[in-house]
């Protein structure tokens, strides 16, 4: 329990500083695609953590990615609407026997297929909040929405490679 | 009552939710309204610090290119010293100059972080408070417009660049001394518009574009940058594109410029303003 609580620590102040000091530096068409991998730390919680609890922890989180990137309250919103929307998704994705609530949602736990579905849903939507959020005004619509895909897909790209970097062996705690 | 706890039991996620957004949204709303927000000072002492970490590590890889500008200023500086100018009279006395008061002050200041492909972009320097860098100075570099300081905390402060959706200044055509405002819509980090300034007065490419000293954030004459394109899609005003000066991508060295003169200068309005309201009022 306290190795759970103590791993999702350090990896969220991993991800956070790894989104500030190296993901958003990277120029790709003149911000046109703009990855967020740090929500990463979210969509990696346990299967058991309450959902009053995934909701205030992406509220921090959001939080302390604020203090890193523009005006404060921009990730927090978009992260509290993360996680309000993960343990929905998760339950409409559960398979027939039910998730072992002791696991991550990995690739290598779950297949790439569901993690796909899984990450590819929640990054879209987090997207979107934040980037109309961020903008505000629909005049380009077209533009934003060409914008959010594009990031969603490198989002989910780079959070999918880090998977298979990381999660490696199926014993793996990280 | 029963009824009422159930519901609630029902709905507590949701209800959750609800809280914790619109707190956030009270961030946002109370963040964007207000100059300095206590929030903010809090956190950039340390954030800031986490980012001049970062900002001293990539200076490093750039020392050369570095060494070439400063080596640069430095001999355009040396040229300009009284030793290197010949005299053509020889009679010349002691000056000293009454005629003129200094009212700007230059303060270096070093960028430790900045962002350009946002929509509201933010540049972090590494002097605050302490080095007496206060809201609402201008910031420039290399004789160019960067931005205005936002927030100060001790030991950073946070710019506002021309490239803010936020961000407006007054500027004017070098040629006809036309005014104008310059805004930034989005896209092209190199690209500012400049507006309301009237179909009757010519722009042409190339056109220079600078500031008009109008507010006391810059001096008068602060370069901003060349016309690229004019959009005349318009029925009365000019949609001037303008390709700045500055390079928001590398930004090292900025200026900070501050106005002895601002707070005369604004009590001054601030004065006749209210003279005005309390006259209207009777």
């Amino acid at each position: 329990m306290l190795q759970t609580v103590s791993v999702n620590i350090i990896r969220i102040l991993f991800l956070v500083l790894l989104q500030a000091l190296v993901v958003s530096r990277v120029q790709l068409f003149d911000g046109l695609i703009f990855p967020w991998v740090y929500i990463f730390a979210i969509l990696m919680l346990p299967f058991e953590t309450p959902r009053w609890m995934v909701m205030f922890i992406a509220f921090f989180v959001g939080l302390l990615m604020d203090y890193f990137s523009g005006p404060i309250g921009l990730h927090t919103s978009s992260c509290v609407f993360l996680g309000y929307l993960q343990p929905i998704v998760q339950k409409i994705l559960a398979p027939r026997e039910g998730y072992d609530l002791t696991q991550r949602p990995t690739v290598q736990r779950m297949g790439l297929a569901w993690y796909v579905t899984y990450a590819g849903v929640l990054t879209l939507a987090h997207h979107s909040w934040f980037f109309f959020m961020e903008v505000f005004r629909f005049s380009d619509f077209l533009y934003q929405v060409f914008h959010i895909l594009l990031s969603t897909f490198a989002t989910l790209v780079l959070m999918t490679i880090g998977q298979y970097l990381i999660y490696n062996s199926k014993s793996s705690q990280l | 009552m029963k009824n009422i706890l159930a519901l609630l039991r029902r709905f507590y996620i949701f209800l959750l939710f609800l809280g914790l957004q619109a707190l956030a949204l009270t961030f946002l709303v109370r963040n964007n309204r207000f100059h300095t927000s206590e929030f903010i000072q809090h956190s950039s002492d340390w954030v800031g610090g986490i980012y001049s970490q970062r900002a001293q590590l990539s200076e490093y890889l750039r020392l050369g290119e570095i060494n070439d500008q400063l080596s640069l200023e430095n001999a355009l500086l040396r040229s300009a010293t009284p030793e290197n100018y010949w005299h053509l009279r020889t009679d010349v006395d002691t000056l000293r100059d009454t005629t003129t008061l200094q009212r700007y002050y230059y303060r270096t200041a070093k960028v430790v972080n900045a962002s350009v492909n946002r929509e509201k972009n933010y540049i972090t320097i590494d002097r605050g408070t302490l080095g007496d860098v206060r809201a609402d100075m201008g910031v420039i570099a290399g004789g160019n417009i960067v931005g205005v300081v936002r927030s100060a905390s001790e030991h950073f402060a946070i710019v506002m660049p021309v490239i803010h959706s936020d961000f407006k200044a007054s500027v004017r055509l070098k040629r006809s001394g036309a005014f104008g405002s310059l805004v930034w819509a989005g896209g092209d980090a190199q690209l500012a518009d400049v507006i309301d300034i009237p179909k009757n007065i010519p722009v042409a490419q190339g056109d220079t574009i600078v500031t008009s000293g109008y507010s006391t954030f810059f001096p008068a004459n602060v370069h901003v940058g060349i016309v690229d394109w004019v959009d005349d899609s318009d029925n009365d005003y000019h949609l001037i594109k303008v390709r700045m000066g500055v390079d928001f991508r590398r930004l090292d060295h900025v200026l900070v410029v501050s106005d002895i003169f601002k707070e005369e200068q604004d009590t001054l309005l601030n004065k006749v303003e209210q003279q005005d309201a309390a006259n209207g009022k009777r």
